[in-house]
């Protein structure tokens, strides 16, 4: 009996202390790191790699109150664990998101956070304006900061070639069609483009000649059946496009230049001006293997500028460029309001878009920073050109081929090309596409 | 003696046990794909949640009323019907011919041919794609040649006229001659042609002849141009050129080798009987032959409805789609933009439907005039 006691009281003392060992749930506030979850995309075998583990790294060893989950997927099974997630209704704190496309349904469903009040005005301003306009987002609010924005027009400028034909460069489209016979002269093309592939046009010049002279708002009508593609506005756009071939600014031959022969056709001088956007200046870069550049890094600023596309005829809104706006990271709108948990999360995003992550992003070759003013030594001067380029630009439009639906838009970039062969004019071109949204319009 | 009934168990089992793996095998990577495939063209299947969230269901034969009235479908099915015509008749008569010129050493270096024409084969598709893309370009070989041969005769026009005129004189009579040799469609670039020429031509001075020479050339001279390549069936030559350029030599060995086994008694006979050359092929070598040109020509069937990536290398199905084909079309419907993967299976299942009713002609064809090998 006496030891039957004993055996009891040792057992009892056990539990007591195993039952307070686990200490008292908020006992003491902030003693256990806040955890983040994080769900990332990248591919561990790209380039880079090993420089973007370091930013997390030194992240979570100045954070030590923060511990960072993360999990790391690429490509088909990044989306498939997102559609999981949405489903179960889990989504992780931290997530790597699209504006629209891919995360359509994050933002439809408004399953992130305003960034706005979030992130803060004074930290906001240091990005493009084009970044943190939140009608470039399905949401229609900062539910992702992009962390960097693809500029689909921009004027590749051959500077000396003008200069040794003593051209000036233009400010309006009659500047460009008066140096057609001069150039033309020299055996170089006014405007170079890449057209054979169908989406070029459309992408890389017409989007931003449809910004300029009808505006967003405009496309947003013609979605709603508010207004046509056959109205005169929308005839009189595809007309600007014609006008350049009539005129000899951009060569009918350009359809037959696949997209790959533009970079080392501008490189080699056989025209003043190529257009396309602004991923293009990647392939004028050294490449790492041969150590050749199609232009070489010496001349890159001497020689080339990287300029907007001059003022079109009967344009209303000057200086608009088509833009769409890169992923970024976002913050799950699970996340309690003034939380630990919404505190680390912006203490994360504050230091992933600072100026010393961003460069090293910019350094390793991720991407072209939304951020302004991110510029190193170590890369060749037309990467450094192209963020001076983005902050010239006050306004972005739609890239159409990102607001309409692929049965709308096809029949559009077939028609610019038709066009450029000269077997269809603008008006054909536009009750087709007027066809197409009327059809689209009718399944939804 | 009936077998004991342990014996047929043991059998059943091994026989079982030995066929079973290609059963699945066949089931898991042929049978199901194809009756997903099938299933997936009956639905409106749209990717899942993330996609639009529409529930699946199965709504008939909608894909394929959409095929029937999508131009771009016949578009893409005349494209593929002119490749499996160069093939069949282009790259299989010519095969035969080669291999015939070689077989009975009509040629010399027989071997040496074999390689040349058998060479193109071997090369990886999409770059035998791009290098007729960048020769076909305006930039490319052809128009390198051609431009400079326009560009020789303009020259010798304009020195000429100049000669004429006494040397470097710019007069309102030197710029309209120089105008009437030029290509009308390089004048569309003036308003004013006579005008604007004069005044550019004023910018000169006299001892700039060879420049002015030159920029006239690069201004007014006729220009080599692909765009008549990108008109609808014209658009098509260079990739059934390069179709034929590429796979003859293929039919060639083919051709060759089982023209080897053929006893050449009995064409040496026909030699001394009086027969031409033209009636062994035809009398002889044909019939003989005539189940590995069946075979050959469900080949060349198969292989063209297959095309995909010749000529994606080499047009991408552009410009305007006059090029695409099925397998482009489906590509794009099934991976580019919003995919649409019930219309993209409609295709594929379209394709087949199509080789099968080729394959059947084939088949009755050499039924009806096929001989004995």
């Amino acid at each position: 009996m006496k030891k039957a006691t004993s055996i009891m009281a040792v057992l009892l003392l056990l539990s007591a202390t195993v039952a307070f060992a686990g200490g008292q749930g908020g006992e003491v506030k902030g003693a256990e790191p806040t955890v983040l979850t994080v769900l990332y995309y990248i591919d561990a075998t790209q380039a880079g790699y090993a420089e973007d583990q370091a930013i997390w790294e030194k992240f979570s060893a100045e954070n030590p109150d923060i511990k960072i989950e993360k999990e790391e997927l690429f490509d088909q099974a990044f989306h498939e664990k997102v559609a999981a997630y949405v489903a179960a209704g889990t989504l992780p704190d931290l997530m790597y998101t699209w504006p629209s496309g891919r995360s359509t349904a994050l933002h439809e469903q408004r399953l992130l956070k305003d960034l706005t009040p979030l992130l803060g005005k004074e930290f906001l301003s240091n990005f493009v304006p084009a970044a943190i306009d939140p009608s470039n987002q399905k949401s229609g609010y900062l539910a992702e900061l992009p962390q960097s924005v693809t500029y689909t027009t921009v004027m590749y400028t051959n500077t000396k070639l003008l200069k040794d034909n003593g051209l000036a460069e233009p400010q309006m489209y009659a500047d460009m069609k008066a140096m057609v016979p001069k150039l033309k002269a020299k055996g170089a093309q006014t405007l170079l483009m890449a057209n054979k592939d169908t989406w070029v046009m459309q992408s890389c010049l017409f989007s931003t000649v449809t910004g300029r002279m009808l505006g967003d708002a405009w496309i947003d009508s013609a979605k709603a059946g508010d207004v046509d593609f056959t109205d005169q506005g929308f005839v009189d756009t595809l007309g600007f496009v014609d006008t350049m071939y009539k005129d000899g600014v951009l060569s009918r031959d350009t359809i037959q230049i696949a997209y790959g022969e533009g970079p080392a056709l501008f490189a080699e001088g056989k025209a003043a001006f190529l257009v396309d956007g602004d991923w293009r200046q990647g392939a004028f870069l050294t490449d790492s293997s041969t150590g050749v550049a199609l232009i070489d890094p010496a001349r890159q600023k001497s020689e080339f500028a990287f300029r907007n596309f001059p003022a079109i005829p009967g344009e209303k809104n000057a200086g608009q460029v088509s833009a769409i706006v890169g992923v970024g990271f976002s913050v799950s709108a699970s996340v309690p309001a003034g939380s630990a948990k919404e505190e680390a999360a912006v203490r994360w995003m504050k230091y992933y878009y600072s100026p010393e992550v961003l460069k090293i992003k910019l350094e390793t070759g991720a991407f072209i920073p939304s951020r302004k003013g991110i510029t190193s030594d170590k890369i060749e001067p037309f990467t450094q050109m192209m963020p001076e380029y983005y902050a010239s630009i006050n306004k972005t439009c739609y890239v159409l081929d990102g607001v309409l639906d692929v049965d709308v838009y096809t029949p559009l970039n077939n028609g610019l090309q038709e066009m450029g062969l000269g077997t269809k004019n603008p008006t054909q071109v536009a009750a087709e596409v007027q066809d197409a949204m009327k059809a689209w319009q009718a399944k939804q | 003696m009936n077998r004991r009934p342990w014996k047929v168990v043991e059998e059943r089992r091994a026989y079982w046990s030995m066929i079973s793996p290609a059963i699945i095998l066949y089931i898991f990577v042929f049978a199901f794909p194809i009756i997903i495939s099938i299933v997936i063209s009956l639905s409106n299947y749209a990717g899942g949640k993330m996609f639009g969230g529409q529930s699946w269901r199965i709504t008939g034969f909608q894909q394929y009323v959409k095929l029937a009235g999508d131009p771009y479908f016949w578009l893409a099915m005349k494209n593929n019907i002119y490749i499996v015509l160069i093939s069949v008749f282009g790259q299989l008569p010519l095969g035969l011919i080669f291999a015939y010129l070689i077989y009975r050493r009509i040629v010399k270096f027989g071997e040496f041919w074999q390689g040349i024409l058998y060479m193109p084969a071997i090369i990886s598709v999409i770059v035998i794609g791009i290098m007729w893309n960048i020769i076909f370009s305006p930039y490319g070989l052809i128009a390198d040649v051609v431009n400079k041969s326009y560009a020789a005769g303009f020259s010798r026009q304009v020195e000429q006229i100049f000669a004429e005129a006494g040397g470097f004189q710019i007069t309102d009579q030197v710029v309209k001659q120089l105008i009437a040799v030029s290509d009308p469609s390089a004048l569309e670039i003036f308003a004013e042609p006579i005008e604007e020429l004069k005044a550019l031509l004023l910018a000169y001075s006299p001892d700039q002849f060879a420049v002015v020479k030159q920029d006239l050339v690069n201004l007014l001279a006729r220009k080599w141009s692909a765009a008549f390549l990108a008109k609808r069936d014209v658009a098509m030559l260079p990739i059934l050129f390069v179709v034929l350029w590429m796979w003859t030599g293929m039919y060639l060995i083919l051709f060759l080798a089982n023209m080897q086994k053929i006893d050449t008694g009995i064409v040496e006979a026909a030699r001394i009987d009086g027969a031409s050359e033209g009636q062994i092929i035809w009398r002889i070598m044909l019939p003989m032959l005539s189940g590995v040109v069946v075979n050959a020509a469900i080949l060349c069937i198969a292989g063209s409805l297959n095309s995909f990536d010749l000529v994606f290398a080499m047009t991408g199905g552009g410009p305007a789609r006059v090029t695409q084909l099925l397998s482009i079309y489906m590509y794009d419907r099934a991976f580019m933009g919003a995919p649409d993967y019930p219309l993209a299976n409609a295709i594929a299942l379209a394709i087949v439907i199509f080789s099968l009713v080729l394959i059947m002609l084939t088949k009755i064809v050499e039924r009806r005039y096929g001989g004995r090998e």
